[in-house]
């Protein structure tokens, strides 16, 4: 589903990103990218969404070599992803529903589909009874279900997330996880880089650890602080 | 897996596009005054300087018009000559007119010119002193001097006259004008590109986050240019709409004004009429004015399409 094979990212200031890093993660799984600030998480992320291109090595997603992507194309590749941010990212002047229905409209979907998919994947995320309400009306972990709902309304294969409970309360972060487990039952590819380590804990999945834009640990079913 | 890149507009994108262009135009009507100000500014004083530049160049060209070329003709000329030599001269390239004087004509003309018909009694008929003569219009006064080259070719003709000097001015100011018009146009033109597109650019900028997101989900760049061409769109035709509404008028007054407190001006040369000149200016502005605010639009947004 993912392969990200001896990647290297040097920044234009000559600082490395990631060096010489290999990952595959398979169709369905759920793994966590870990690491301090600085450790290339972030440069990682950004890689898959093709933010940045790597310097060195490919990246092949849903058997697409991105590497050599024409740029025209980025946009089809990213309807394969479902990005989610920790500061979630919603349009303050558009409401729950529209915010989930803008992601649909702009990969110009028909708008029997959007009306029909905008309430499935807002029940899902527990937002129906807010449908109408304006971001700032939101809790934090609302605004970020929101989010969530936008990234999965068009059935990506993966979801991609950015520190998703930085800017939550434990108990919030808590539930989020739990919504991004559920999205990952139903078939969907999770990579969550977080700093989250109780949670990490808690979900016993698959985590990467990375440190000074290397990966140190790649472990099946592991905790944040059972580091060597 | 990915799909295939298609240009085709779904109708209900176009929907989209329109709907969120004027959405746009409304929701930051601040900076939508003020771009459509500074088209509107822009517009105006290039239309200011076309009209000036305009009208000095129709006043030339009819000072340059009444530019001749007088032609005498051999005074032993039977009328069939005289017909045969003007069918020679039209047949000349770039003449557009012969027109012929007699010598009785020409007797009678000075006499009305100098007041003078006593002086000159008795040189009716016979005694004519004065010849025929042709007077010829050409295309343009760049092309004298090959027309005078054809003109003493010709058998029968005495001598020729034309304003050498005058037509060289003439020549000169025609260039020196065409090149300084350009200029000022051109200068006027680009100010107006950079000012257009920093105020668009700011209205941009008050929407990077939305089209970051845009570009997240996966919309195409084209996608997400659509509505802010229909916002260029709107800005550069209704910027370009209120100078010319106004100016309109204002031109026919001007112009009415100066041949009232002027009339010097009207021996000179007609002015252009207000329909002469926003009859072109119009669709020009218009079109300009697109132009401008479509340019300023998509050249603001390239930077927010780079993620």
């Amino acid at each position: 589903m993912l392969r990200i094979e001896n990647v290297t990212k040097v920044y234009p200031n000559g600082s490395e990103g990631v060096k010489n890093v290999s990952i595959r993660i398979g169709k369905g799984e759920f793994v966590f990218f870990i690491g301090s600030s600085g450790s290339g998480k972030s440069t990682l992320i950004k890689l898959l969404m093709k933010e940045l291109n790597p310097t060195k090595g490919r990246i092949v997603i849903n058997g697409i070599n991105t590497t050599d992507m024409k740029r025209s194309q980025i946009p089809y590749l990213r309807r394969n992803l479902g990005i989610v941010f920790q500061d979630f990212r919603l349009l303050p002047n558009k409401t729950v529903y529209e915010n989930v229905a803008f992601a649909m409209q702009v990969i110009e979907a028909p708008r029997k589909q959007i009306r029909r998919n905008v309430p499935t994947v807002l029940s899902l995320v527990g937002l129906s009874h807010k449908a109408k309400a304006y971001p700032n009306q939101l809790s934090g972990g609302e605004q970020q279900r929101t989010a969530l709902a936008r990234a999965i309304v068009n059935n990506p294969p993966i979801l991609i997330a950015d520190e998703p409970t930085g800017n939550l309360d434990p108990d919030t972060a808590w539930e989020i996880m739990q919504l991004l487990d559920e999205i990952n039952k139903r078939g969907t590819t999770v990579v969550v880089a977080t700093h989250a380590k109780d949670l990490v804990d808690v979900m016993q999945k698959r985590v990467v650890t990375l440190k000074n834009g290397h990966i140190i640990r790649d472990v099946e079913k592991g905790g944040y602080s059972d580091e060597a | 897996m990915l799909k295939k890149v298609v240009i085709v507009m779904r109708p209900s994108s176009i929907r989209y596009y329109l709907k969120e262009g004027f959405t746009g135009l409304l929701k930051n009507r601040l900076m939508t005054v003020a771009s459509i100000a500074t088209v509107a500014a822009c517009i105006f004083i290039i239309s200011l300087s076309v009209c000036i530049i305009q009208n000095l160049n129709t006043a030339l060209k009819q000072i340059e018009d009444n530019i001749g070329i007088a032609v005498f003709l051999q005074d032993d000329l039977t009328s069939d000559d005289v017909s045969r030599l003007r069918d020679e001269m039209l047949d000349i390239d770039h003449v557009t007119m012969v027109t012929y004087i007699s010598p009785s004509d020409a007797l009678e003309s000075i006499k009305d010119q100098w007041d003078a018909a006593d002086i000159l009694e008795g040189f009716e008929g016979e005694n004519n002193p004065l010849s025929h003569t042709f007077e010829i219009e050409i295309e343009g006064i760049e092309y004298q001097d090959q027309v005078l080259n054809d003109l003493s070719n010709i058998s029968g003709v005495r001598n020729i006259r034309h304003a050498k000097t005058e037509t060289d001015v003439l020549l000169k100011i025609n260039k020196i004008m065409g090149i300084v018009g350009i200029i000022i146009i051109a200068i006027l033109a680009v100010i107006s590109v950079v000012i257009i597109m920093n105020t668009i650019k700011i209205s941009v900028y008050t929407r990077k986050n939305e089209i970051n997101i845009m570009k997240y989900v996966g919309a195409t760049d084209w996608f997400i240019r659509w509505p802010f061409i229909i916002e260029g769109i709107m800005i550069g035709l209704i910027g370009a709409a209120i100078p010319m509404v106004i100016s309109w008028p204002v031109y026919n007054s001007i112009i009415s004004a100066l041949y009232e407190y002027m009339p010097v001006i009207k021996n000179m040369a007609t002015l252009l009429t207000g329909y002469q000149l926003f009859s072109k200016l119009i669709p020009l502005s218009l079109l300009a004015g697109i132009m401008l605010g479509v340019l300023g639009s998509v050249s603001s947004i390239r930077k927010y399409l780079r993620v």
